[in-house]
């Protein structure tokens, strides 16, 4: 896990790498490396790499990067982990490639010149990486399929950027921060902007499971190399459709994951909460031999003796797997300390995150470099309320939306009712609108604002150029096209996993991680995974949750396997609540009720974090 | 068989001015790599131009309906099109609808302001329909991105070229010149003097020569070019640096090398030049040069190696700006190298495979 950068000047009237835009956009993303940094200029100074190394394979000089092939031909800065890199070594070996370390890193180099860019379908694991190849005169910019590892791009004409962090670009002070209405619309719509777009026009997400290549002419339209809705749809189609053999074929799977993510030459911990998924990750790395595993759980003073307090039922799985269990207490005015650090370190504006950095943090402080995470196992088993209200939504409101207007013209005698204080949540004014189909239906069960009130917070003009871009009913649906019918849960779960996960908890999990220099590791976000488990039908009718907990030898207790979902209801909801728009010293000085919904607190802590100045010189 | 474009222009063959030569550059390079091209424009007399290989330019047409009929018939005959090239965003209806229904790719160039100031719907929605769109700076792919949808890949960046006469050369002092205009320094400014185009800066100058010539009292100004604000820059001159502006009126291309060798710097202070191939022009000539903050100009000074840009508007650093670049001597040629030909053209045949790679769009009648 790393931080990289990279610069080349593909038209020959382009000046040459700036050497001091290099480093200072690789040493924006110290924190993404603390272990090693490296900077590689070509020949001819027409291309350059920079890399901040966290070291957790090969710790020796032999894996540090930017790396070269023996003949000079490819270099390559990558950032990530292959988790079956031994297996592709033995297989390159085997081929008589011979190897000068015992990094993953090497691997992809050869596997590059064995496979060129096909060889990104080879790979497991979470990466991003830049490889330029010398002989073909290409840079080729590769993504991991769901979209673990972000990377950023950018392109004036003559010469392209890219980078770990969209931040990182601009800090170099060549990339212009003009914005862009689609991804600050966006970010007001589903409180995270979704890729390819970022805030700044200037600047690109490489869509996660994609190849750009740059020849003399510039980037070319990235490749599509794995889709998530294409590979539900693929696995509903070969997988037996039986109960029975269910139950084993998901323990076989998460197995698999969990051996693959523990790949490492230092220790790898897992972040622990009384839930389900995180349990299991840690149940199945005792079952597979792992030995004085820490855990690191949250705590919050408030909810002391409550029952959404993590810390006793955590102690408990911990103690069942024989872990080293690290409790760390987060307080209010800690929270307000770091706040503007942390507002620093958001790559691009969210809603999120807040957890992952203080657990993080946590991590770093007991000295932990890796930490496997239950993210992601919502959307494979389905456990989000999407899965049900979604479905529900397009079954019974379907007929409505045939009728032309008759949705618009609702929201609009609703809202009147609504802002005049009948206790409704504004959205609900456009369930007849958007309720009939799956994407407008998966719009309102996952925005924070709805289009129709953008205007109320952006300007009109923005506001229009924006959704004309974005289009985000078109953009949610086609997250959905797979080239076959999906059942319900496979398309919720296509929704979820190719749009929250991907724009918002993965994003979030990597620059809250990063800024502490941890990384996370998340077994249930993996296509190997998600293609070895059961087919959607079928998890939903084994009720996945259940068996999940059951997948280690000695299954999670019963008091984790009951406990009522609480999904982020922490004080730093609350907190977040009293702070927005009030200033953070004004609002924790206040005392406050007891834990509430995060999500309810979304609409007023987006404002806040809108209002931190994104679109300023100085945001960098 | 060779690869056929289609090519509607303003101007091309038998025309002035900056569009009408980067469309024969252009031309030529392509035509080089087997590629067939019919050039259809609406001003321009080729007759008795000898063109090259592969090159074919039809009469010009000026009237928009009879100019767009007499496209379709070309067209047909024409067939089978690879692409059709659109030479202004003027033109792209038509250029729209034919590549449609020739089923070929359809290749928008955009200059400059043509498509920073056109900002309809319309506009929007053709240029968004193109395969590729080609833009002869950053700045105005950067400004066409603000405000088209289009994917950052499909906007491509193809620079102006310099043509092989532009080399250094015997300067001023070295021809014994001094007798026609003075020990000097001389200043050179070589653009259309239109109403149209007044950001070229012209007045500017004049604004700081007295200054200058406080410092350099010698110090003489050169304007070649024509155009329907010549009077108005000419009383202009008069009132406010009597006697040190020298109009020349239209000056052949073919004059144009010797001009620059015969000035000490180039200044034109524009703010709107879609890229400014008279800057490098005369830097490949040896001549340092001044330009404006704004538009292309950028790409087209690219270091100090051969000049500098500065705000017209801040009449102090305009002088300052001068006076410095006239300290520093002649322009390093070398950092025009790669504006020349062999590099544009392989540009050019790059992105032409790059557009022909795709694969034909299919016929339809819209």
């Amino acid at each position: 896990m790393c931080g990289i950068a990279g610069i080349h000047a593909y038209l020959d009237v382009a000046p040459p790498v700036d050497h001091g835009e290099l480093v200072r956009v690789t040493e924006r993303m110290t924190a993404r490396g603390p272990d090693g940094s490296g900077l590689w200029l070509a020949d001819d100074h027409r291309t350059g790499f920079g890399h901040r190394r966290l070291a957790i394979i090969d710790l020796s000089n032999g894996g540090a990067q930017p790396m070269q092939g023996e003949n000079g031909r490819l270099t390559i800065t990558f950032n990530g982990e292959i988790y079956n890199y031994r297996e592709l070594r033995a297989e390159l070996q085997a081929k008589g490639r011979v190897f000068r370390s015992e990094s993953d890193t090497e691997v992809l180099l050869h596997l590059y010149a064995e496979y060129g860019a096909d060889m990104v379908r080879r790979l497991r694991g979470m990466f991003a990486f830049g490889l330029w190849d010398a002989a073909r005169r290409t840079l080729l910019l590769a993504r991991d399929p769901l979209g673990v590892k972000p990377l950023y791009w950018s392109d004036d004409g003559w010469t392209v950027r890219f980078a770990s962090q969209a931040k990182a670009l601009l800090a170099g002070g060549a990339v212009s921060r003009d914005p862009d209405p689609a991804g600050i619309v966006g970010f007001h719509l589903l409180g995270s902007v979704p890729e390819p777009f970022t805030i700044w026009r200037g600047v690109h997400a490489l869509p996660a499971g994609t190849t750009l290549t740059v020849d003399a002419t510039g980037p070319h339209e990235p490749v599509r190399y794995y889709d998530v809705a294409a590979a539900l749809a693929a696995r509903s189609a070969s997988r037996a459709h039986d109960l029975d053999g269910a139950r084993g074929r998901l323990a076989g799977a998460l197995h698999d994951s969990v051996r693959h993510h523990l790949v490492a030459d230092v220790p790898v911990a897992v972040f622990l909460s009384a839930g389900i998924d995180s349990g299991a990750l840690l149940g199945t790395m005792a079952d597979l031999g792992a030995r004085d595993v820490s855990a690191v759980t949250l705590a919050f003073d408030e909810f002391k003796g409550l029952a959404l307090d993590e810390a006793p039922l955590a102690a408990e799985v911990a103690a069942r797997y024989g872990a080293r269990h690290i409790v760390r207490t987060v307080d209010r005015p800690e929270f307000e300390r770091d706040l503007p650090m942390l507002l620093d370190a958001m790559d691009m504006p969210t809603i999120d995150g807040i957890n992952t950095w203080f657990v993080a943090k946590a991590a770093r402080e007991a000295g932990i470099k890796v930490a496997l995470s239950g993210l992601g196992a919502d959307e494979c088993f389905g456990g989000y309320p999407s899965f049900v209200d979604v479905p529900r939504s397009v079954r019974w409101l379907r007929p409505i939306s045939w009728v032309p207007g008759l949705g618009a013209l609702a929201r609009r005698g609703l809202s009147g009712v609504i802002a005049a204080g009948l206790g409704l949540h504004p959205k609900s004014a456009g369930v007849l609108q958007y309720g009939g189909s799956w994407a407008g239906a998966y719009l309102l069960r996952r925005s924070v604002y709805m289009p129709w009130e953008l205007e109320t917070l952006l300007a009109p003009d923005l506001v229009e150029e924006g959704l004309r871009r974005l289009a985000p009913l078109s953009r949610i649906a086609a997250a959905l096209e797979a080239g076959k019918p999906l059942g319900d849960f496979d398309r919720v779960a296509a929704l979820e996993t190719s749009l929250y996960m991907r724009n918002q908890l993965l994003r979030d999990a990597d620059w809250a991680g990063m800024a502490h220099s941890v990384e996370i590791r998340v077994p249930y976000v993996d296509p190997f995974f998600l293609a070895a488990l059961p087919p959607g039908d079928v998890l939903a009718n084994v009720r996945a949750k259940d068996v999940v907990a059951e997948v280690p030898s000695k299954p999670l207790p019963d008091s984790v396997r009951h406990r009522r979902k609480t999904g982020f209801s922490t004080p730093v909801g609350r907190w977040l609540t009293e702070a927005a728009g009030r200033g953070v010293s004004e609002a924790l000085a206040e005392p406050a009720p007891a834990g509430i919904d995060f999500s309810a607190a979304s609409r007023s802590w987006a404002q806040r974090v809108w209002r931190s100045g994104w679109l300023e010189p100085a945001t960098a | 068989m060779a690869s056929r474009i289609l090519a509607l222009v303003g101007d091309c063959y038998g025309a002035r001015g900056g569009i009408a030569r980067y469309n024969q550059d252009l031309f030529e390079a392509l035509a080089d790599g087997d590629v067939e091209i019919l050039i259809l424009p609406r001003l321009g007399d080729a007759t008795g131009i000898d063109l090259p290989p592969g090159i074919r330019q039809a009469a010009a047409i000026f009237n928009r309906v009879t100019f767009s009929a007499a496209a379709l018939v070309a067209a047909w005959r024409f067939r089978p099109v690879d692409v059709v090239f659109c030479g202004h965003v003027f033109m792209a209806p038509l250029a729209f609808v034919l590549a449609r229904l020739l089923g070929a790719r359809y290749w928008l160039q955009t200059h400059g302001t043509d498509v920073w100031n056109d900002r309809t719907a319309v506009s929007r929605r053709l240029i968004e329909a193109a395969d590729l769109v080609s833009t002869v700076s950053r700045e105005t792919r950067r400004i066409l991105l603000t405000w088209v949808n289009l994917p950052p890949d499909r906007v491509r960046v193809l620079p102006d070229t310099v043509r092989d006469v532009f080399t250094p050369g015997s300067s001023r002092s070295d021809r014994g010149d001094e007798a026609t205009y003075g020990p000097g320094p001389v200043l050179l400014t070589v653009a259309r003097l239109a109403a149209s185009e007044r950001y070229k800066g012209h007045e500017a100058i004049f604004s700081v020569l007295p200054a200058l010539r406080r410092k350099f009292p010698d110090l003489v100004h050169l304007v070649a070019g024509d155009g329907d604000d010549r009077g108005r820059l000419e009383a202009a001159a008069a009132e406010k640096a009597p006697g040190a502006v020298h109009f020349l009126g239209y000056v052949p291309d073919a004059d144009l090398p010797d001009l620059y060798r015969r000035a000490d710097l180039y200044v034109m202070p524009s703010t709107e030049e879609g890229f400014g191939i008279v800057y490098l022009e005369a830097a490949a000539c040896g001549l340092r040069v001044l330009g404006g903050k704004g538009g292309g100009t950028a790409d087209a000074i690219p270091d100090e190696r051969v000049g500098a840009i500065v705000d017209p508007a801040d009449r102090d650093a305009l002088v300052t700006a001068i006076v410095r670049q006239l300290e520093l001597g002649r322009a390093d040629p070398s950092a025009v190298e790669p504006y020349r030909r062999p590099h544009f053209a392989a540009a050019a045949r790059a992105l032409y495979a790059r557009l022909v790679a795709q694969p034909r769009r299919k016929k339809s009648g819209l």
